[in-house]
């Protein structure tokens, strides 16, 4: 904030080593087993609760410079001209740097390379990067940036989603042709991709007109998501360092090292091996850093200047400096039989993918694939579309895409219950998914999906004690409002909401999805210690104790140490899609394995071990284990221990991990197996709602969830704990408020998400059926609750109120007034 | 325009020369190279920032370098004493009670600071207003917890870890837990 | 931040002057609002003078009944001060509500008076703004409107103040010590804030160097029993869109003798209710009459398109805070019940 000396003191560890994890040995407190199926201390969680943890934004390199970022004020503009030499005549400035400084390729994307490293004729979004400056202080950067001159010839904004995917007539966020979108995603005009689907008859040229005559009711729905921000508390950050072969070395917080490796070096012109990406420690994550944000730009700056360069991105900045859950306009209609069975669905989702595509098409996928949810529908009609718009660019967020169409799907359900008056579980039941449904895009369930079970073990669970009931002492805190008391007693109405999600888990439609670990096995000072190294990283979900649960697991080691994430070994994929556990999680696995295997040869070369065999047969190797740092022979021979077996020798295996392989879908019918995993969470909200001022409080938000397999279970309910919290600030707080492309509330006071206060209780029962296709049979478990979450408390609170409540998030006067 | 100021750190004492425009917190970070508080939002909106100053759980993005001339700050790393952890460190790792971790030496300083203001009987919103009145000193349930700690957000949503982790810290060290930690400065409001 | 120039003043008189004779100078207290502000670019001044050390920091019994809180009081300990917890509840249950426990530890009992408002145009310098520079056009008018001012707004400015406490001291008759480079005055809490109308820069009616150093509360029974209620888009570390500050005393036939009515979150101004004080007083204590003066109040809301839920929302936390005073000053609950404690101050 202020022009001063230089820091007295390295602020972090040097940028060799930022953000990694001890050594497991460094924990004083070893658990017994600590393998796969425990509950160990995170590695790195020493370090976080005495701040030493090393975030992306506590990183220091001598002789540092800081960059910062001129943002277009426009949500559409032609530049006309930029004049950056003021800025540069200020002393303690060292680079101003515009499209023109851009020396390889001028855009990048994570799916479509549209996105401008710095604009350059036009700015599509308020907030899009036109400049970037480094300087020896970030006040000295802040001043550079007021004095440089743009001149904009301000375009008409596209701020409209459904205008822009129908109206003809609307302006174009992209020049025809300019944008390199894939044909069979269906482009036109703002469109970046529509996904039909059509099943049953209407695939057959039948009409949904027809069905609805066939049908004994039918609901129909408008329904309305409100953008959501990640709101990282950590925000976009890292270090640049140029490097002398000529190339750059980054320190940075992010999801996917080896997408950001592959985006920033071909704008640099370098090749990727130039460009050398290390993981600092991440501030949490939810999507917001699948794309890139400052990384491009502060390796320019350190490029050009020679010198280090720290982005560190302000709250306000950070709200325009990523992409945000995709705001969602759904219109749709279900029939069904008198008995609750549905007939048909026709769905519209209208999904705002902002100024640049980001993920929208995957978005746009999976919106669209998982739109009927969990249900079986034998006639279906699904439209999804992504289109540009001039808003702030939307892209990955926790739920990605099947949050917007749970809302809806749900909001149905409970519409199709009040329409029969049924009740909801029961219209959930009867319609209700299982192993062997098939979904709309024609693939089959083929793991175990007890979504009947989950009903009604969620309706089984116990109710919370009822709302205090005047007369008596009334806890302020048990009532609406939290701790203002606003809520009172006599108008607080209890409602009781059920929703349940499906997600897609890991990568989708073709993508070849896959991670990479190498693993090595030593003798340090006696014992014998595993060294795991993937790219993967570590957003806080705790992938770190994972990778160090199954070595042990797999290795019989005690002693397991990380190697920082890098791109020095293959990737690991993004931290997203709740596919961690199941990629790297695999990739070390079978890396193990492999050293394993190893292992055992070298014991039978040693002649430490006796008989034929070898290969792997039921996890072990010709019967052969390895537990408490020793190999552990067959037969009830004596345990060797493996610092006897190593010796001096190092055994180091690298393997890639992939899922099975996915299909893209149709462009026409929308057919194709394009999901590798499901997961399931059910949600049963209870909230009081004071119905004179519009107040809810959530009494319990309970989860049933479908886990395959609980590798560490305190962690696990960590990640439902947090994904149902986000849906729980999505159903009745959290929204980006977008006027006119400006984003009206950049800031904590004013998007508001959940405080301890407004989370309840959470219980949550896990089922373990288990997945024959993935390792451990373990299913990803971040997002499905962040699904269930939001419609549960919704329809909690329309059981309240009676309203219809078509809009998330609620808002008090959506509750109680006219 | 600069000023020479002093600062007791996690029981350094510092002297350093800053820009009037320092705030406590970049003054820790950058200048004394204390990254413990983070910067989460820098307008006293998050928390992440929080530390004991004077004894007092505070934000330190809204308080000015030069202003805070002689004080004496515990950050997240200060409650580490000698390497062992703070009770409200250990709690956290057993009850885990973060995950991404950027809100917790925040969190963990207020709830050190918290449990000094509970203990001297301060009310909070969760408190009925007639126990207030009748000086009753709130016993310390999950709600007051909650209520109290409302000014630390934590996007990961590790609430039921931060708030079981919170009363065990309060029921393990009970008359200890302050014990170490100057209890609240008084100055600002005698009785 | 520009640069500026950091004093600490020697007593009350002597930082008075200081700011009096600079008009690029402020007053420090606490900081919570003045050093965000000067981050956001929307105060900059060239001069600051730290009051916080003066001895302005005590609340204490005034002899003839009252309190007097000096100015320098934090948020946190006059929240939790025997004095006002006993004889001014409302008070400490209003400043409880607001902000949160890191901010209340700093914030001083003049700062919070002065805080500026939270509309995200006076606090974005990029936008137009009448208050930040006079002038310049309100954004607000045709923009994001949830909190912003239902009652006595101007075409030249619609937001409103942010505090909680002022909410409080307003149904309590609060006057606030004034002191200038020359003399001390009292300024009533309900003339100390002011309207927008065409001069929205000017937030109340202190001169510029006028210094706040303290606040005095009347011996007001009836307060034994007033409540504040708050209404918010969170359940706490939020501002308010509606709160509430109300008093009742009752007869011994069980009318309403006396009452105070103060709003927040719907004005330039903390609100001082006084229609529908004027509508409840010496007439049966009944809902409908709660009602009705909450409607009376309400006559005059002039909302603005974003906001047209806050008037009913209003209304029924008037009726709503008015119900439970009512309880209180019978003894009972606040929920139409008899009291769990026999609560007898009077």
């Amino acid at each position: 904030m202020t022009p001063g000396p230089a820091p007295t003191a390295p602020a972090a560890p040097p940028p060799s080593a930022p953000g990694s994890a001890p050594p497991a040995g460094e924990r004083a407190a070893e658990p017994a087993g600590g393998g796969v199926g425990d509950s160990p201390p995170r590695p790195d969680g020493t370090l976080k609760v005495t701040g030493e943890f090393a975030y992306s934004s506590d990183l220091w390199a001598e002789n540092m410079l800081w960059g910062m970022t001129l943002r277009s004020p426009h949500p559409h503009a032609r530049i006309v001209r930029v004049d950056t030499a003021p800025a540069l005549r200020l002393p303690g400035v060292h680079a101003v740097l515009t499209h023109e400084d851009v020396p390889g390729e001028p855009r990048y994307g994570l799916e479509v390379r549209d996105q401008p490293v710095l604009a350059a004729e036009t700015v599509r979004y308020r907030g899009e990067p036109v400049a970037v400056v480094a300087a020896d202080h970030p006040e000295t950067a802040r001043r550079a940036l007021e004095r440089i001159v743009v001149d904009y010839e301000v375009l008409e904004p596209v701020c409209d989603a459904r205008r822009a995917a129908f109206d003809p007539d609307c302006p174009l966020v992209h020049p025809p042709g300019s944008v390199p979108l894939r044909p069979e995603h269906n482009p036109r005009g703002n469109v970046l991709r529509h996904q039909p689907i059509r099943t049953g008859d209407l695939a057959r040229g039948r009409t949904v007109a027809d069905l609805r005559e066939r049908a004994d009711v039918v609901v129909t729905g408008s329904y309305e998501v409100g953008m959501q921000d990640q709101a990282c508390l950590g925000p976009e950050s890292g270090l640049a360092v140029p490097a002398e072969d000529g190339g750059v070395d980054l320190y940075v917080a992010t999801q996917w090292l080896h997408a950001d490796q592959r985006q920033i070096a071909p704008c640099l012109g370098l090749p990727p091996e130039l460009v050398r990406v290390t993981l600092a420690g991440v501030g949490g994550a939810f999507g917001a850093r699948e794309d890139l944000s400052m990384q491009v730009h502060a390796c320019l700056l350190a490029l050009r200047t020679g010198r280090p360069v720290k982005i560190v991105y302000n709250r306000e900045e950070s709200f325009y400096g990523h992409v945000h859950r995709h705001p969602a306009h759904l219109r749709f209609e279900h029939g069904a039989a008198a008995d609750g069975r549905l007939l048909y669905a026709a769905l519209e989702i209208v999904l705002d993918g902002g100024a640049y595509a980001s993920t929208t098409p995957a978005v746009v996928g999976v919106a669209a694939s998982l739109g009927l949810g969990p249900y079986e529908i034998p006639h279906a009609a699904v439209d999804a579309y992504g289109v540009y718009t001039t808003n702030p660019p939307c892209g990955a967020m926790r739920g990605f895409g099947a949050v917007q169409a749970c809302f809806g799907y749900e909001s149905q359900m409970d519409r199709l219950a009040e329409a029969l008056d049924m009740d909801p579980v029961e219209v959930r039941l009867r319609n209700a998914v299982g192993r062997g449904s098939v979904l709309p895009t024609g693939q089959r369930i083929d793991a175990p999906l007890p979504m009947a079970e989950m009903l009604e073990r969620a309706r089984a669970l116990p109710m919370p004690p009822p709302p205090e009931a005047a007369p008596g002492r009334v806890d302020p805190l048990a009532l609406p409002g939290g701790a203002g008391g606003a809520g009172v007693g006599a108008s607080v109405v209890r409602g009781v909401g059920y929703g349940v999600g499906l997600k897609n888990l890991c990568f989708s439609e073709g993508f070849d999805d896959h991670s990479t670990a190498r693993v090595r096995l030593e003798v340090v000072g006696g014992v014998p210690v595993a060294l795991v190294h993937t790219a993967a990283a570590e957003v806080g979900q705790g992938l770190v104790t994972l990778q160090e649960q199954i070595a042990r697991t797999e290795l019989g080691v005690r002693r397991v140490a990380l190697h920082p994430a890098d791109t020095s070994v293959g990737s690991a994929g993004s931290s997203s899609a709740s596919r961690q556990s199941h990629m790297t999680g695999g990739a070390v696995k079978a890396a193990c394995e492999a050293v394993r295997a190893r292992v055992v040869a070298l014991a039978r070369a040693r002649g430490l071990l006796a008989g034929e065999g070898g290969g792997a047969v039921g996890g072990a190797d010709g019967g052969v284990r390895l537990a408490a740092d020793c190999l552990v022979p067959p037969g009830g021979a004596a345990p060797v221990p493996l610092a006897e077996v190593l010796g001096d020798a190092v055994v180091e295996e690298t393997r890639e991990f992939r899922h099975r392989p996915t299909s893209p879908l149709d462009p026409v019918t929308g057919q194709g197996s394009s999901h590798a995993q499901l997961g399931m969470c059910v949600h049963r909200a209870v909230v009081d709602v004071d119905v004179e001022l519009g107040l809810v409080r959530v009494v319990a938000l309970d989860a049933v969830q479908e886990v395959g397999r609980a590798l560490h279970p305190r962690q696990l309910v960590g990640q439902i704990h947090g994904g149902a919290t986000q849906g729980l600030g999505l159903a009745l707080m959290e929204e980006v408020q977008v006027a006119d492309g400006v984003i009206r509330n950049p800031s904590f006071t004013d998007y508001l998400i959940p405080t301890v206060l407004d989370v309840p209780p959470m219980r949550v029962e896990v089922l373990e059926h288990a997945d024959p296709q993935a390792p451990y049979g373990l299913r990803g478990a971040g997002e499905p609750p962040t699904l269930s979450a939001t419609p549960a408390v919704v329809a909690a609170v329309r059981a309240a109120t009676g309203r219809p409540l078509t809009r998330v998030p609620l808002r008090p006067e959506d509750i109680a007034l006219p | 325009m600069h000023a020479d100021i002093t600062l007791t750190v996690d029981g350094r004492r510092h002297q350093l020369r800053v820009d009037t425009r320092t705030t406590l917190l970049d003054a820790l970070r950058e200048d004394l190279g204390v990254t413990a508080p983070k910067k989460g939002c820098d307008h006293g909106q998050c928390g992440s920032c929080t530390v004991l100053l004077n004894g007092r759980r505070v934000v330190t993005c809204l308080v000015l370098a030069v202003a805070g001339d002689g004080a004496e700050v515990v950050t997240a790393a200060g409650l580490a004493e000698g390497g062992d952890l703070h009770p409200m460190q250990e709690a956290f790792m057993d009850h885990d009670a973060f995950q991404c971790g950027y809100c917790t030496p925040g969190q963990i300083c207020s709830a050190v600071g918290m449990l000094d203001e509970a203990a001297a009987g301060w009310p909070s919103a969760a408190t009925p207003p007639r126990a207030s009145a009748e000086g009753a000193v709130a016993e310390l349930d999950d709600t007051e917890i909650r209520e109290r700690m409302s000014g630390n957000l934590c996007r990961c949503g590790a609430y039921a870890g931060i708030v079981s982790a919170i009363g065990d810290a309060a029921r393990r060290t009970h008359a200890a837990a302050a014990s170490g930690i100057p209890r609240p400065a008084r100055e600002g409001g005698r009785r | 931040m520009n640069p500026f120039d950091y004093r600490r003043a020697e007593d009350a008189a002597g930082a008075a002057a200081m700011v009096a004779d600079n008009p690029a100078a402020a007053f420090l207290g606490g900081g919570t609002n003045l050093v965000d502000h000067m981050k956001l670019g929307v105060a900059a001044p060239e001069v600051l003078v730290d009051i916080t050390h003066l001895p302005m920091d005590e609340v204490e019994a005034l002899p003839e009944g009252g309190v007097r809180i000096g100015a320098n009081v934090r948020n946190s300990d006059l929240a939790a001060h025997p004095l006002i917890r006993r004889r001014y509840p409302v008070l400490s249950q209003a400043l409880l509500s607001g902000a949160s426990g890191q901010l209340r530890n700093l914030a001083t009992t003049a700062g919070n008076l002065l805080q500026r408002t939270r509309c995200v145009y006076f606090q974005d310098t990029s936008t137009p703004c009448n208050k930040r520079e006079p002038g310049t056009g309100c954004s607000a008018l045709e923009g994001y409107q949830r909190y912003h001012a239902i009652l006595g707004a101007s075409p030249d400015c619609v937001a409103v103040h942010p505090s909680d406490m002022a909410v409080a001291l307003t149904a309590l008759d609060a006057q606030v010590v004034v002191q200038d480079a020359a003399t001390e005055r009292r300024v009533p809490i309900a003339r100390l804030h002011r309207l927008p109308g065409e001069a929205p820069e000017h937030d109340t009616v202190l001169n510029h160097g006028d210094l706040i150093t303290a606040v005095e509360l009347p011996d007001m029974p009836m307060a034994v029993h007033a409540r504040y209620r708050k209404v918010r888009d969170r359940a706490s570390f939020a501002f308010a869109l509606v709160s509430v500050a109300a008093a009742m005393s009752l007869g011994a036939d069980g009318s309403v003798s006396d009452v105070r009515i103060a709003l927040g979150g719907v004005a330039h101004k903390p609100w001082r209710a006084l229609r529908a004080e004027e509508a409840l007083r010496d007439g049966p204590a009944t809902e409908e009459r709660f009602a009705a003066a909450a409607r009376a109040e309400l006559a005059e809301a002039r909302p603005l398109p974003g906001n047209t839920f806050k008037v009913a929302l209003a209304r029924s936390a008037i009726t709503a805070t008015l119900r439970q005073v009512h309880a209180e000053a019978r003894g009972g609950d606040g929920h139409g019940g008899p009291g769990g404690h026999g609560e007898e101050q009077r």
